[in-house]
């Protein structure tokens, strides 16, 4: 019957175009070679004959670096793909724990609850920090009155319920006009980050009455458009609004010296407490297939050069050679927590030493 | 006459006039409000429209259209995978959902039980299809997880470095070893899938990229290293592991479906499912109950009167809903966001069956939410380059059924 033929011709058509398009595989892969082979080893200018597939789950802050690796790394290994999914530092953990992925990517340090799991499941990890991130404390550029702030300050600022409401709380010099706090979700490793860099160990909580949003251009608008907001978020995207947001000076409760979170102070530790170290953790039993060892190492030799190119901050050089020399090693575990099962904190080379290791 | 309403008999023409104004005056306002409330619509519609295109005109290049995701050349960037994965996504969908949809409607309409206790069901099938058309996508991807993605692990879990499921067809499983020369791998055969990684100390059979078969000598350290690159390239080191990768055919298929685009296609089905059922209920009702009677006055089964009488009389109005349908679907982040993942990274369209792919939604949204400006006018491209593959799509399935139509009159 003509009308039933004819009903046809649509997922006919249709399924012409999938087929034409499966097979034409994006230039991406091929092209500008010259400038992605230029960076890595001698001798290797033509493309690998490794195949295989690895699986990366986690944190989306980590996302765009391990985006940016599995990028060049694809015009150098073509035949082998890599997936990177961006479900959140928890869930890329959930991932990993039950095998589903190789790599994790996470913007805070494994909790104790995750590891567990991971031993449960016979899941041994070598944990490898990849970047920095400064977390920025931005206000508005009309607001005149704010130029540093302490620790104690922001505690007043953003925990409890009897936080401070109007910007005279904080300090008696300053106006008595109402605080507006502009945060990232709970969800987040930055929530999560700051939280317990203000909080610390007590049991209290940041205040209820802020504006949240996962979506960080809207925090950015908020303080922007609002000359008595406050808000926090990653580096990278402060460096985006530079002209629209006024970065805060901390200081560092070490040398009380004021910083700004640039990248030279973010690089040398001075814009303490707010670097925070991003990782990657690496499964042991996949370590030892080919396609997943060689992706690592080249994933530590680029990432300093990459994640500069999409607005975080390298590591220094020593980090990265112990996190290389952990690789080549097979030296697996955490150390960010103790034997007794608690969490450390500190700066990324005061816990990243070798003492602090626990299987 | 004194039985006629007072108001008849006694008139003020002063008074009817005036009414009549005041009622007509009426009449033209709420005409205004109307003309006014659908311009408020139209008017959002286009400032949005407006909005978008100033913001990513300036994007619309044919990189867009050609080239894939890049974090390190963000002006260069593209959708084309996205385009590709989107429409095979949509057509897996509409495999599903069309045949599915049709039946059900086809079932609920035209074969209505007589006796009570199957009435009661089809009443209930016929409440939930209604309540299920309310339901938020993303509940259907959480339940498209559970029953494609993991198959409520009855075919066990897929496993790095443990178990690829229940492969049914399409792959080739070899041990990958590194050989003395850097960055190069021979591949080695595998007899028994389960042993996923072997240590290599005998020379050994193994396969090159093009198929042949050559003996892989093994190096023992301390003995002299092959120097020639040929030699090197055929030789490994004492000891070393052999890890399973595996070679996929496009038609490689395993249970259970994983994050693969038929993951996507199935769990949108499921979401456009109502809509079509309701759509086609609607327009099977709306056949004139002459016709069937007619049909089956001259001795035709209920089969015969759905197959040659309803179902023709009917096809427009089903297309329209099930073009309605896939505009949704062809639209929908939520649910592919819980099925697929948040993966952009990808050179092209889906390699094999259960390949993963990304959708146009996905892209947008990961763009949207990106700190760099360039990728927020991508995102205002690729919602133009969006609207304007559903303007084909849907368009070609208009004048499609504008042909049918015909073809049935």
């Amino acid at each position: 019957m003509a009308i039933q033929l004819k009903n046809w011709t649509l997922p006919l058509a249709i399924a012409a175009l999938c087929v034409a398009g499966c097979g034409k595989k994006s230039d991406t892969a091929s092209t500008e070679d010259g400038a992605a082979t230029s960076m890595t080893e001698e001798g290797a200018a033509a493309p690998s004959n490794m195949a295989g597939t690895i699986k990366i789950n986690g944190s989306s802050t980590v996302l765009p670096i391990s985006n940016a690796v599995a990028e060049q790394f694809g015009k150098q290994y073509p035949e082998v793909s890599v997936s990177v999914d961006g479900a959140g530092t928890g869930n890329g953990f959930k991932d990993f724990q039950v095998k589903k992925t190789d790599i994790s990517d996470a913007s805070r340090p494994i909790k104790p609850g995750e590891k567990e799991k991971c031993t449960e499941n016979e899941v041994s990890f070598i944990e490898v920090p990849v970047a920095y991130d400064g977390l920025t404390i931005v206000i508005n550029p009309k607001n005149d009155w704010v130029e540093t702030l302490t620790i104690e300050q922001l505690t007043k600022i953003f925990v409890g319920e009897d936080a401070a409401k109007t910007w005279q709380d904080v300090d008696p010099s300053w106006p008595a006009e109402k605080i507006d706090i502009y945060a990232p979700g709970t969800g987040s490793g930055t929530y999560d980050y700051f939280h317990e860099v203000v909080v610390g160990k007590s049991d209290s909580e940041l205040r209820k009455d802020m504006s949240l949003n996962e979506d960080d251009n809207i925090l950015v608008k908020g303080v922007a458009d609002n000359k008595n907001a406050i808000g926090f978020f990653g580096v990278a995207y402060y460096e985006e609004s530079k002209d629209k947001l006024k970065a805060v000076q901390i200081i560092n409760p070490k040398d009380g010296q004021a910083y700004l979170p640039t990248t030279d102070n973010i690089a040398s530790g001075s814009y303490a407490p707010f670097s925070r170290p991003l990782f990657i953790y690496v499964s042991l039993a996949s370590l030892k297939r080919a396609e997943v060892q060689t992706f690592v190492s080249y994933y530590l030799d680029n990432v300093s050069e990459l994640c500069e190119r999409v607005g975080y901050v390298r590591l220094p050089a020593s980090i990265i050679e112990k996190g290389k020399a952990n690789i080549e090693n097979r030296v697996a575990g955490t150390h960010y927590i103790s034997p007794e099962g608690e969490t450390r904190s500190g700066a990324l080379e005061d816990v990243f030493v070798e003492s602090n290791l626990v299987k | 006459m004194s039985t006629m309403p007072s108001a008849l008999t006694s008139q003020d023409p002063k008074y009817l006039t005036n009414n009549a104004i005041r009622r007509k005056r009426l009449s033209s306002w709420f005409y205004g409000l109307c003309v006014a409330i659908a311009f408020v619509s139209v008017l959002i519609l286009v400032v949005l429209l407006a909005a978008i295109w100033a913001q990513g005109q300036s994007r619309l290049t044919v990189d867009l259209l050609t080239r894939a995701h890049s974090e390190l050349e963000i002006e260069r960037s593209g959708m084309w995978p996205s385009i590709i994965g989107s429409l095979i996504v949509c057509f897996v969908c509409a495999m599903a959902a069309l045949p599915l949809g049709i039946a059900t409607a086809v079932f609920l309409e035209e074969f209505k039980p007589t006796s009570k206790p199957l009435r009661l069901i089809h009443g209930f099938i016929q409440l939930n299809i209604a309540n299920l058309a309310g339901v938020p996508s993303i509940v259907y991807g959480l339940l498209g997880l559970t029953v494609f993605v993991y198959m409520f692990n009855v075919f066990g879990q897929i496993k790095v470095n443990e178990s690829p499921g229940l492969e049914i067809m399409g792959a080739d499983h070899y041990y990958q070893v590194m050989t003395l020369q850097p960055g190069h791998v021979v591949f080695v055969p595998q007899e028994d899938a389960s042993v996923r990684e072997i240590e290599i100390t005998e020379p050994i059979e193994a396969v090159d990229n093009s198929g042949n078969r050559f003996e892989l000598a093994v190096w023992k350290p301390g003995t002299p290293r092959p120097k020639d690159e040929a030699t090197k390239r055929q030789t490994i080191e004492e000891g070393a592991i052999g890890g399973t990768i595996t070679r996929r055919s496009w038609y490689y298929f395993r249970l259970p479906l994983d994050k693969s685009f038929l993951s996507g296609g199935f769990t949108l089905a499921l979401v456009i499912l109502p809509i079509i059922i309701i759509a086609s209920q609607e327009s099977l009702r709306a056949v004139s109950p002459s016709l069937r009677e007619a049909s089956m006055g001259i001795g035709a089964t209920t089969w015969q009167t759905v197959r040659h009488v309803c179902l023709p009389a009917a096809i427009p109005g089903i297309m329209t809903g099930s073009i309605l349908a896939m505009g949704r679907a062809i639209g929908e982040a939520a649910p592919i966001l819980v099925v697929l993942g948040a993966t952009v990274m990808k050179g092209g369209g889906p390699e094999h069956l259960m390949d993963n792919a990304i959708t146009m939604p996905v892209l947008i949204f990961n763009w949207a939410g990106r700190q760099q400006n360039e990728f927020q006018e991508l995102a205002a491209a690729a919602i133009i380059v969006l609207l304007v593959v559903l303007l084909i799509l849907n368009s070609t399935a208009i004048i499609i059924r504008q042909k049918v139509q015909k073809a049935h009159n």
